[in-house]
């Protein structure tokens, strides 16, 4: 099969690959780039477990191909606060018992971080059936989310008590 | 030694293994990747029963790349063989890739392995298989009918065991009743569905004959021992890790063929293997679970007291049995736990699996008594309407409230909170039973209260498996604890760790018994080579059977580091408290040494010992289940909201009352209920393995088969209540599977409540509920 050469811009890092035009970005990430913490839960695009930031939104890396990507910038959970998971939405999620297994968990992140941030700077604190619509893209079969939840929620808190 | 006090257990202490899961650094099998690996994929049944009568695998040969393809021919005679020792099953074995005929859709034919995962998908797709269809053996009334032509050869018709136990005498309390209720309840086919699926890898190193297998496993020993005796390997040179592992929920607890094969495939070819399912393999070919009718015939007298049940059970079992747990597992199962938390004087069940030409049945959270715990407790709800009283009301007054208790069939029940638990629910529900009665004037929005009492062996030990006659065995967890000379500890744990939080929770054990900080304890589980030999996790056993072994292992390092300190400081052992990083002397916390130190005398400084004493810090400790279990208890409760003109059910609120024992970290606690709740919460309202008349699964994707969503789950209420058991060192009684028992029930018992209706299955769905909503609509 025909490859195609694209440029990525993954984690702040600059890379030029071949690929195949089938092969999807979830692959691609985890295999050329290293990156484990991209989960792969359905690869039908409902789970979520793969959610990862391209240009800044959240994006089903299974329901992307690595092809439709060229020049663009994408952001996974080890980015996010390192390997010792320092930001604050990854301890509130530890704080709140937010995570088990931890599977569907990078793409938890992924996807509420710009829920988060869009609270924050609204200034809005959202109720209960609104942190659930959030995240009802993605499953989690461990928590009940219950913890994640409360971790957005303290997320949240936690900004906008710094911020006033 | 009760002279310790507890300070890390029973606290909420923030979980350990919670970095490398947040951060993205765990490792799980998928991350698995070896120089020279293939990778596999199955070719599987696209018929549910047919005979095979070619594999045609020549357009490999054209594309271009190396294959390397096995059918049921090259793995003739290997096979899984799951058999309860009882003269009445009937015994099969399910090949690791099928021989002349499949079973059911998704059943491994052949395999293809490449060395790109996409490549082997594409050289899947050219083998194609000649199949011959046989008619199928669809439903439980087909595998009943002994006209069918049976699943496997030699069989008589396709039950596959069928058994009975009974206790008391059903005859007086059928004489004596002045009320016969009889009902029939089914539970549909669901399974754990954990989010990463399975997989496998493997590699056989000739030089020294060793094979590793890493697998997404809750049971790594078993594995170990099942492809040692399969294969004709020494046991010794087979090592089996589970990595991080994304759920399992019973699915994992199995051993599987694939697990055989791929072992297999890695010593014939000479290379590494790794196998990654698919979800649409998940959903159709790992383990189902659930799948019931029970009927149910009840003997009340007139003051509403239970005299005796009968039940009659059957279970769609698919078409293999599983191991280690068997065809006879599930049902067994019912029949074992169908009395309750009730004084029930007789009983009798007669229990059964049938096969039929689906995917096979296993364990999932709860094992059964989801299914039971629906029919017990619709039945007393039934009872209760029967009898026009409280349902409250007519459980208290049937409800065990001496302990221990032996029940109708010789199990004894341990110290619970079984009334207690039903009245404190009855307090927190009182405001939604008064808003309840108030909706019934409605006949466009009602409103109900249900709820389920029920008590849950677990941890059970060695006894109880061999009385079932399963090749499980046994059931006794194993921890080693080492105190390294820099003070700092391992313990070595014979659980898996698959979101349990073990990795804190058995840290805060060793930390009480040896005076330190848990952040001092590194958990390592998961990997036969560094592990002693244990079950697994499973069966609610990791916080009772594994943190009782944990500190009874660490309880003999502490009395050493004892027994130095007061040599030491010229003290008797038993005057000698280890806490905070110090050993000291009772009453003289001035006079002490700190525990690091003693570490290195025991291991470098040894001249400073004891005479005598014998260099080391480690300890080991292999802890059975009690006989019949330690039996937690716990009552659920949902609150409905029904619109009867869609049907449309919205769960207002769920509340809890349990009773684990001792709670290690109640951070873990409330988390392992609330998960359980939730996916109960799914057996009741949404999920559900839909086959057609031809078997063909209908339920192939997450499109198809509908987990909870955040959006339709309230917050879980949890409130405990503590009763210690006097049968596992640290009080602590099974937690894990409970919190999924409870819900199917409570919300079957609240939409009967709010409709006025009987309700007899599972799943309540939208569609299901508007059905059962007619009458209101026809009123209204």
């Amino acid at each position: 099969m025909s490859m195609t050469d694209i440029a990525l811009e993954v984690n702040g890092r600059k890379k030029t690959i071949a690929v195949e035009p089938r092969r999807l970005l979830a692959d691609v990430l985890r295999q050329e780039f290293g990156l484990s913490g991209v989960h792969i839960g359905c690869a039908h695009g409902v789970c979520g477990c793969c959610t990862v930031h391209l240009d800044g939104a959240p994006r089903l890396s299974c329901l992307t191909f690595a092809v439709q990507c060229d020049g663009a910038s994408v952001t996974t959970v080890e980015a996010l606060g390192g390997p010792t998971a320092q930001h604050p939405l990854q301890q509130a999620f530890r704080s709140e018992h937010g995570l088990q297994c931890g599977y569907c968990t990078p793409g938890f992140l992924m996807a509420l971080l710009p829920f988060v941030d869009e609270m924050v700077a609204r200034r809005h604190r959202p109720d209960d059936a609104e942190i659930r619509e959030a995240m009802s893209g993605n499953i989690c079969r461990c928590t009940g989310y219950h913890g994640i939840v409360a971790a957005v929620r303290k997320a949240i808190d936690a900004s906008l008590a710094k911020g006033a | 030694m009760k002279a310790d006090r507890p300070r890390q257990i029973g606290a909420r202490v923030q979980r350990f293994e919670d970095i490398r899961l947040l951060s993205g650094t765990a490792r799980y099998i998928d991350d698995i990747r070896l120089p020279g690996m293939l990778n596999l994929t199955f070719v599987r049944a696209e018929m549910a029963h047919a005979r095979i009568l070619g594999i045609d695998s020549s357009a490999l040969a054209e594309l271009g790349y190396p294959t390397w393809l096995f059918t049921g021919k090259d793995t003739a005679g290997l096979s899984m063989k799951a058999h309860q020792d009882v003269p009445e099953m009937q015994y099969s074995e399910q090949p690791l890739l099928a021989g002349d005929r499949v079973r059911f859709v998704g059943e491994p034919v052949a395999v293809v392995l490449a060395e790109d995962a996409y490549k082997a998908e594409d050289a899947a797709e050219t083998v194609l298989v000649d199949y011959d269809p046989l008619p199928v053996v669809g439903t439980m009334a087909q595998g009943r009918d002994n006209s069918l032509p049976p699943l496997f050869d030699g069989w008589t018709g396709n039950v596959i065991i069928e058994r009975q136990m009974k206790g008391g005498d059903l005859d007086v309390a059928r004489a004596a009743a002045a009320h016969t209720i009889r009902r029939t309840y089914r539970t549909q086919r669901q399974a754990g569905v954990p989010m990463e699926g399975r997989g496998v890898v493997a590699r056989y190193d000739p030089a020294d004959r060793t094979l590793t297998v890493w697998s997404s496993t809750q049971m790594p020993h078993l594995v170990r021992t099942y492809i040692a005796e399969e294969l004709g390997l020494p046991e010794s040179r087979i090592r089996v890790v589970a990595p991080d592992v994304g759920g399992g929920f019973g699915v994992k607890g199995q051993v599987y063929a694939d697990e055989v094969l791929i072992a297999w495939l890695a010593m014939k070819t000479g290379r590494p293997v790794k196998w990654v399912e698919d979800r649409r393999e998940h959903l159709i070919a790992s383990i189902h679970a659930r799948d019931h009718e029970h009927t149910l015939e009840a003997y009340v007298s007139a003051d509403g007291m239970l005299l005796g049940l009968k039940a009659d059970i059957t279970v769609d079992n698919g078409a293999y049995s599983t191991y280690p747990f068997t065809s006879a597992g599930e049902p067994g199962m019912v029949g074992k736990v169908l009395p309750g938390p009730y004084r029930l004087p007789a009983y009798e069940a007669t229990y059964r699996a049938v096969a039929t030409n689906k995917c096979p049945i296993g364990t999932y959270r709860g094992v059964a008594r989801p299914s039971a715990v629906f029919s017990q407790e619709r039945l007393m709800d039934d009872i209760a309407a029967e009898l026009k009283m409280d349902p409250f009301e007519f459980r208290l007054r049937n409800i065990v409230r001496e302990f221990p208790y032996k029940n109708v069939l010789g199990f004894t029940y341990d110290a619970g909170s079984y009334a207690q638990s039903l009245e404190k629910m009855r307090d927190l529900l009182a405001p939604d039973i008064a808003e309840a009665a108030a909706s019934k004037a409605s006949t466009t929005k009602r409103i109900g209260v249900g709820f389920a009492c029920f008590n849950e062996q677990t941890a059970h030990g060695t006894p109880d498996f061999t009385r079932r006659r399963v090749p499980i065995e046994t059931g006794y967890i194993a921890a080693r604890v080492t105190m390294a000379p820099d003070g700092e500890v391992t313990v070595d744990l014979g659980l898996q760790n698959h979101g349990q939080g073990l990795e804190t929770t058995m840290a805060q054990v060793a930390a009480d018994a040896l005076g330190i900080d848990p952040a001092q304890v590194y958990v390592r589980h998961g990997d036969t080579l560094t592990t002693p030999y244990s079950v697994g996790t499973w069966g609610s056993r990791g916080g009772a059977l594994g943190g009782g072994a944990v500190h009874l292992a660490s309880m003999r390092i502490a009395e050493k580091l004892r027994a130095i300190a007061a040599h030491l400081l010229q003290a008797r052992p038993d005057e000698i408290e280890l806490a905070g990083g110090r050993a000291a002397l009772r009453g003289n916390p001035g006079n002490s040494i700190e525990i690091r130190k003693l570490a290195r005398m025991a291991l470098r400084n040894v001249e400073q010992l004891p005479e005598g004493m014998i260099p080391g810090l480690e300890a080991e400790f292999s802890l059975d289940g009690p006989g019949d279990g330690t039996y937690s208890n716990a009552v659920h409760a949902a609150v409905v909201e029904i619109d009867i003109a869609t049907g449309k059910t919205k769960l207002r609120r769920f509340v809890v009352v349990e009773d684990c024992g001792t709670m290690l970290n109640p951070l873990v606690v409330d988390g392992q209920v609330r998960g359980g709740v939730v996916q109960g919460i799914g057996s009741a309202m949404f999920e559900h393995f839909i086959y057609d008349a031809e078997c063909q699964p209908l339920t192939t994707s997450f499109a198809d088969y509908l987990m909870p969503l955040a959006p339709e789950i309230p917050d879980i209420e949890v409130h405990h209540i503590e009763t210690p058991t006097p049968l596992t060192p640290l009080g602590a009684k099974g937690l894990g599977e409970g919190g999924a028992i409870g819900p199917a029930a409570a919300v079957a018992n609240a939409v009967a409540n709010a409709l006025g209706v009987g309700v007899t299955s599972t799943p309540l769905t939208t569609n299901a509920v508007w059905k059962l909503c007619k009458h209101l609509r026809e009123a209204g």
